[in-house]
Order: C-alpha cells, then sequence, then structure tokens
C-alpha cells in the first residue's frame, strides 16, 4: 500500500517519541563514537608534486622517422611501476629513515606496503603526473614527496635509456645475423656458378628460340635436299637417255651427213663431169652404199642401237650430254653439301639441347640462391636502416633529449593535515546520530510486517478496522513522561555541550 | 439452546416490540438457580430502572481517579482516545441498529490491549445516561477487572460458574462509575473451557442481558490463542470485535483471526494504542509539581 511521505513523517516523529530513549541513547552513542573517531584519527599530512612527462619537444619533429621517441601513451602506467618498485621503495626506504631501527625484511615489507599505501600516483593533466604522499609527520611527507620525484625521474630516464640500448643491441645482433647469412649465401652462389660456367643465366625464351632457329635450318636444308637429289636423280635419267638416243641419231646422222656430203659432192662434179666419170660413178656408189647402210640402221632395232657397244664418241661429244653430265656433277657436289649441312645442324641441335638441360638444372639452383640472396639483402638492408634509427634513438635518450620528465610543481611543506577535520567529525557524528535512529527507524518500519497503518487492514487485508485507538495517556504516564524529558533534554544537551567542548579544546590543540 | 428457552426468547421479542404498555415487573433481580430467566420489562420502566440502579452506585471517581487507571470520561473531551471510543460506541450501535447486544472482544494476539479496550468501550457506552454497560471479565488466564475494584479478592464469574446459587447481584459490581458494572474473573482461575460452554454460563448471560434493556455487555474475551474458549464464548455473543495492536499485528494473523470468527459475527477490528505525543501543558504541569509536592499530596 502507498503511503504518502508526510504518513511516514509524520509515523517516523510517533515512533521516535515511542522509543524516544532508545532514540536519544543512539544519538548519544553514534556522536560521541564519531567524536571519539576523530579524536583518535591519526593526522596525516600530504605532499604532492607534479612531474611533467614532456614528450614534445624540438628534437621529435626533426628526427621524426628516423628516431623513435620512447612512448608515453601510458606514463601513468610506468610511473606507478616505476615508484611502486622496489629500487625506489628501498632507497625511500632509507631516506625516510625507516631503516634507522633496523627492521627485519618481513618489518619492511610491511613498511613498504603502508609507504604504497600512502603514496598517490595519478594522472593530472594529459602529461602530468602527479605523486602524492602522506605522512603523519610534514616534513617527512615533504621530504619523501621530493625524494620520489627525484628519483623516479632518475630512474625513468636509466630505464628508458637501458630501453633504447637493449632494443639497438637486439638489431645490432640481427644485423650480424643477416650479414652472415648473406655472406653465406653468396659464397654459394659464387661456387654453383663456378661449377658449370655455362651455366650462365639463359632465359628460356632466348634458348627455345635458338632450339627452333636450328630446326627450321635443318628442315629448309632437308627441303633443299630432297630438290638436290630429285634433280640429280633426273639428270642422271636425262644423261642415259640422251646418249641412247645420241648414239642412235648419231650412226643415222652421219651417214645421213655423208650421203648429204657426198651427194653434194655429186652434184658439184656433175656439173663438170658426166655420170660416166668415175669420180661420178664412185660417188654414187659410195651414195648407194651409205643409202643400204642408213636402211640398214634404221632396221635395226633401237634397244640393240644403245647398247650395241660402247657410247660412241660421238654421243660422248654431244654438247647436251656435256651440259648434262656437268650440271649433274654439280647436282652431286649440291646435295653432299646439303647433307653435310644437316648433319651439322643436327649436331648442333643436340648439343644446344643438351646445353639447354644442364643450363637449366643449374639455373634452378642458381635462382633460389639467388631468391633467397634478394630476400636476406633486403631484410639486411632494412635492419640497417633500424638500426641507424636505434642508434639514433639511443643518443637522443642519452643525451636526453626524447622523452623528458620535469618537475612541474615542486612539493611544498604541508602546512595543515589533508583528510577529514575535526569539525567534520563533530558535525557529522551530531547529524549521523540523528540519521541512524530515524534511519533505523525508518527501516523497522519497512521490513516489519507487523501492521502500522489501520488502513492497512481495511484495503489488504479486507477487514474492517472499527476505530483507531491512539494512546490514552494516563497522569502518571504524564508523571513519568515530563520526569523523563528533561532527563532525556538534558543528555542531548549534554552531548552537544560536549561536542562544542571538545572542539573548543581542539581548536585551542589542548587535545 | 433449548426449546422451552426458544420459546420464551420469542415471546420475550414479542413483549420488547410491544414497548411501554408492559407495566414493570415486581423484581429485578433473579432467583438463583432459577432455570427461568427473569421477565424482561418495558422501555419506560427502564429509566427507572436506571436511576435505581444509580441508588446502588458506589462514591463516583472523579476524573483524575479514572485517568489513573486508564478509563475514558467524558471530561476528557478534547482527548482523540475518548473521540475514538466515542466513534467505536457509535459504529456498534449503528451496527446493532439500536438494539443491546453482547460484544465479544478478544485480542488478536497477547497484549493488544484487549482489555483496555472492553474497558473504555464500556465507559463510552455509560457516556450515554439512557445506556449501561456491562462488563464480564471472561479471560481468566489473565484476569484484568478486578483492578478496578477496592476489593479484588470479592467473587466474580468463576465463582458464580463454579457454584451458581450465588446470587447474580453479588458479582455484578459497581466500580464508581456510572451506569458501570463489571463481574470480575473471581478467584478460581483455573477453569477449564467447558464452563464456557455450561449452561450455567448461557443462562448467566442471558439474564443479565435482560435485567437492564439498554444494558450493552462486554465479554472481555481471552487473546485469539485460546481458540475453543473464543468459539464458545463467539457463541454467546452477538458481535466480536478484535483488537489489534500497532506495531504488533501481522496481517497474516489479522486475516486468520477474521476467518475464524466467521464473518457474520465479526464487526471489525480496533487498531489499538498507536503512538501520539501527548498534548501536555509542561508548564502548568512543572508549576503544579513543585506547588504540590511540598505540600505532600503526590499527583
Amino acid at each position: 500500500m502507498q503511503i504518502h511521505p508526510e504518513q511516514i513523517a509524520r509515523m517516523l516523529i510517533k515512533e521516535a517519541f515511542d522509543s524516544r530513549r532508545i532514540v536519544v541513547g543512539v544519538f548519544i552513542f553514534v556522536s560521541v563514537a564519531v567524536l571519539v573517531m576523530g579524536l583518535l584519527w591519526p593526522k596525516y599530512y600530504a605532499a604532492s608534486t607534479n612531474i611533467l612527462a614532456e614528450d614534445k619537444n624540438i628534437i621529435q619533429p626533426l628526427m621524426q622517422g628516423a628516431a623513435v621517441a620512447t612512448d608515453v601513451s601510458d606514463p601513468i602506467k610506468n610511473a606507478r611501476e616505476l615508484i611502486y618498485g622496489r629500487r625506489i621503495m628501498d632507497r625511500i626506504l632509507e631516506y625516510g629513515g625507516w631503516l634507522e631501527k633496523n627492521p627485519s625484511p618481513a618489518d619492511q615489507e610491511s613498511l613498504v606496503d603502508g609507504i604504497k599505501k600512502r603514496t598517490a600516483v595519478s594522472l593530472v593533466g594529459k602529461n602530468l603526473i602527479k605523486i602524492e604522499y602522506r605522512d603523519t609527520d610534514p616534513e617527512r611527507a615533504f621530504n619523501v614527496t621530493r625524494k620520489f620525484a627525484e628519483l623516479f625521474i632518475q630512474e625513468g630516464v636509466a630505464s628508458r635509456a637501458a630501453e633504447t640500448r637493449a632494443a639497438y643491441d637486439f638489431i645490432d645482433k640481427q644485423v650480424r645475423e643477416y650479414e652472415a647469412k648473406l655472406a653465406q649465401s653468396e659464397q654459394e652462389m659464387r661456387q654453383t656458378r663456378g661449377s658449370n660456367l655455362d651455366a650462365r643465366p639463359v632465359s628460356e625464351v632466348e634458348l627455345s628460340a635458338r632450339l627452333a632457329a636450328l630446326n627450321g635450318r635443318i628442315e629448309s636444308t632437308t627441303m633443299e635436299l630432297r630438290e638436290a637429289e630429285i634433280k640429280r636423280a633426273s639428270l642422271e635419267r636425262q644423261v642415259s637417255g640422251e646418249a641412247d638416243v645420241t648414239a642412235g641419231i648419231t650412226r643415222e646422222g652421219e651417214i645421213r651427213a655423208r650421203i648429204g656430203e657426198l651427194q653434194t659432192k655429186l652434184d658439184t662434179l656433175r656439173l663438170s663431169y658426166l655420170d660416166t666419170h668415175p669420180d661420178v660413178i664412185q660417188l654414187k656408189l659410195q651414195i648407194q652404199d651409205l643409202t643400204k647402210a642408213l636402211e640398214a640402221e634404221r632396221r635395226r632395232p633401237s634397244k640393240e642401237r644403245g647398247s650395241s657397244g660402247e657410247m660412241s664418241q660421238s654421243a660422248m661429244n654431244s654438247p647436251i650430254y656435256q651440259q648434262l653430265r656437268r650440271e649433274l656433277s654439280q647436282t652431286q657436289v649440291t646435295v653432299d653439301a646439303l647433307k653435310a649441312r644437316i648433319a651439322e645442324s643436327q649436331r648442333l641441335l643436340r648439343e644446344e639441347a643438351q646445353r639447354g638441360k644442364s643450363v637449366r638444372s643449374g639455373d634452378a639452383r642458381l635462382a633460389d640462391l639467388a631468391r633467397d640472396n634478394q630476400i636476406n639483402r633486403e631484410i639486411y638492408q632494412d635492419l640497417l636502416r633500424r638500426r641507424e634509427r636505434a642508434r639514433v634513438s639511443m643518443s637522443l635518450d642519452n643525451d636526453r633529449q626524447g622523452l623528458a620528465y620535469t618537475i612541474q610543481d615542486p612539493p611544498t611543506l604541508p602546512q595543515a593535515p589533508k583528510g577529514p577535520r575535526f569539525w567534520h567529525f563533530v558535525l557529522g557524528g551530531l547529524v549521523l546520530g540523528i540519521l541512524v535512529p530515524f534511519g533505523l527507524l525508518y527501516a523497522r518500519m519497512h521490513i516489519d510486517p507487523r501492521i502500522r497503518v489501520g488502513d492497512t487492514i481495511t484495503k489488504v487485508h479486507n477487514v474492517p478496522v472499527l476505530a483507531t485507538i491512539p494512546h490514552l495517556w494516563t497522569p502518571d504516564e504524564i508523571k513519568q513522561l515530563s520526569a523523563e524529558l528533561p532527563v532525556l533534554k538534558l543528555a542531548l544537551v549534554a552531548t552537544v555541550a560536549v561536542c562544542a567542548i571538545v572542539s573548543v579544546l581542539r581548536l585551542a590543540q589542548v587535545l | 439452546m433449548s426449546k422451552i428457552e426458544k420459546a420464551l426468547n420469542r415471546a420475550r421479542g414479542e413483549r420488547r416490540s410491544r414497548g411501554s404498555a408492559e407495566p414493570p415487573a415486581e423484581d429485578r433481580e433473579p432467583l438463583p438457580g432459577t432455570a427461568l430467566i427473569p421477565e424482561p420489562r418495558g422501555e419506560l420502566v427502564r429509566l427507572e430502572d436506571i436511576s435505581r440502579m444509580n441508588q446502588n452506585e458506589l462514591p463516583l471517581l472523579d476524573a483524575e481517579d479514572l485517568s489513573r487507571r486508564g478509563i475514558i470520561h467524558p471530561e476528557l473531551v478534547e482527548d482523540p482516545a475518548v473521540q475514538a471510543f466515542r466513534d467505536l460506541r457509535t459504529k456498534i450501535i449503528l451496527q446493532g441498529q439500536g438494539v443491546n447486544g453482547v460484544i465479544l472482544v478478544s485480542a488478536i494476539s497477547k497484549g493488544s490491549g484487549s482489555s483496555f479496550v472492553a474497558q473504555n468501550l464500556a465507559a463510552a457506552f455509560a457516556f450515554d445516561p439512557g445506556n449501561t454497560a456491562l462488563v464480564v471479565d471472561c479471560n481468566f488466564r489473565n484476569p484484568s477487572l478486578h483492578r478496578l475494584l477496592d476489593d479484588p479478592s470479592a467473587p466474580g464469574l468463576t465463582d458464580y460458574l463454579q457454584d451458581p446459587d450465588i446470587d447474580l447481584s453479588t458479582i455484578i459490581r459497581p466500580v464508581g462509575i456510572a451506569r458501570y458494572r463489571v463481574i470480575t474473573a473471581g478467584k478460581r482461575r483455573e477453569i477449564p473451557a467447558e464452563y464456557f460452554t455450561s449452561y450455567t454460563m448461557r443462562r448467566l448471560i442471558e439474564s443479565v442481558r435482560w435485567r437492564y434493556q439498554e444494558r450493552f455487555i462486554i465479554l472481555d474475551g481471552p487473546s485469539m490463542a485460546d481458540l475453543a474458549d473464543i468459539r464458545v464464548l463467539s457463541e454467546l455473543s452477538d458481535y466480536v470485535v478484535l483488537v489489534g495492536r500497532y506495531g504488533r499485528v501481522t496481517g497474516a494473523q489479522i486475516e486468520k483471526c477474521s476467518k475464524e470468527i466467521g464473518g457474520n459475527k465479526l464487526l471489525g477490528v480496533v487498531f489499538n494504542d498507536e503512538p501520539r505525543i501527548p498534548r501536555v501543558d509542561w508548564r502548568d504541569l512543572w508549576l503544579r509539581r513543585w506547588r504540590i509536592r511540598p505540600a505532600g499530596t503526590s499527583g
């Protein structure tokens, strides 16, 4: 059931009045307890210093790309690691005078824990690191804070230098390794090249072009050879055929020529002589004989004519025959030359193919080596570049030109203690003293299932409420109350007075 | 209820409706031990009865005494508790439509202050000069009414139940409040619950109910923890009023008790003892205190 806030307040006041002794008791207890807590609360003095982690100095843009400035993307983490680290803590222990009593290692550990708890490292601005240290002694707070800043800067620079140095060393080592690798691969390449001298790196295309050219030459030469051979065969045929013809033709022709000659002579003689002239008769006889011989020649089969005996001198002496013979011999020469050329070309081709094969195997090995060499060379060059950059970074850090820590705000000697002041406790105690009992009553109202509002019975449990009867104060109760209330009032006033007196005493620094 | 009783009740009802015409009966007190219930009287007679009753009154207690006993009185008009009781009384009268009845007041849990409510409800009834009230202490385990008497050891209900021959008038006792009578629990406390079921108890209730017409009988019953007694007593009574104390009873308890009683007889819950900051004229109180103390009177 929804209860109006005003109703709640009224109920709270009534309940508080009902259990007034407890309320007053709780008030006194709480305020006195808080007061005592305030008295016992240790006074802490805090000193703080701001350290600027500069990463934007003149050198950085100049060295952009050439050097890598130490990263300050997470300066607070670095700072915490450094400050809470054992190295700085040990020196702080020594410096703060905690070691004067020669504490055992366990005690030292707890001392260090205490210092860590009282030390706060936080990031104020973008790169502003704040170191705050609290201590019961203001002077020690100041000194320790100053020392913290000093050590932090010192250690920070040293650690960064060490870091860049380590980076340089590493890169340097890598460079050396690659150098050795490169030298080795080059040596190997030289050896491989020496073992097959002709194995110059020949490109596949070149080789195949050459092979194709040789093949082409062989083919064309073969063609030429064939032609020459055909020509030779034809000439041979012609030469033999011509002999036959010439032989036949030559006998008949000879005869005919003689006949013609004789006829001419006869005709000439006839002009001057009669037919009865012996010369003419002689001639006539001769012509008759020749005609008979011609006819015999004609009758004789042509076969017989050719093989009838050795080529006649006349055939031999035939100009055509002579020419054919000449050509035949020429063709023969050509055929021989072509054959020789083909053989040569084939040898060349074989050689070339052989060489191609050997080149290919040697070439693969060499190519491997060359590739390795290439990659190694690239990495090596990159590493060299990096090493140079590392060297510059190292010198940057060595010269404190890179990331620099500067004390922005030096610590000051704390004048007033930090943390809640005494009057906070006094006031807080009084306020708490009021809030706590009312809070408890409120909590009880909410948690307790027992009914405190009559309407609930009607509305929630559906049982009519006939009447809500307020407490009837009897005269005795009133009398008791009138005796009790002043006591309670006195207790309240006394509590407040005690708080006030203690505060005054505290102000006067008696307490 | 016997047949005779039923018949008698009916006759009584008729007579009551006839009202004033009836002549007054000669004797008001029932004969002890008689099974018959005395003749009821007409309304006109009642005022006379009351005036006669007034003659029996003890010297009336003053406001201070009443206040000390935790009983309201008309002078405390300003007190919200008095107003609450008056309001409660009016509601009950309206509920009963003017007919007087037997009202059982029972605490939902022990310590709810049911006796306080019962006594003050009776006092509120008695405010009215036309009404009388009788409180019967039925809470044998934790009786409280005897505190109102000067002689707490006077015979009461248990004595009567034990020995019905006792004159009823000896246990109905005035306490010094006008028109206000009580029957205390009596000396014998170890009365088992069965006594309530006895005929004697029923006869007692009936006889006191008709003793005066405008009399409201309030049974100051035990808490609802004694279910057996409550069942019997609620059987005897017309209405039941439950008392739950502020910050003491849970809703579950209330629901359970209302289920036990049943819807017909249950009038409702009285939410008792809500805390209140008293409105006191402290200055006056202090002055009185300092002035009166040296004189020797305490209060």
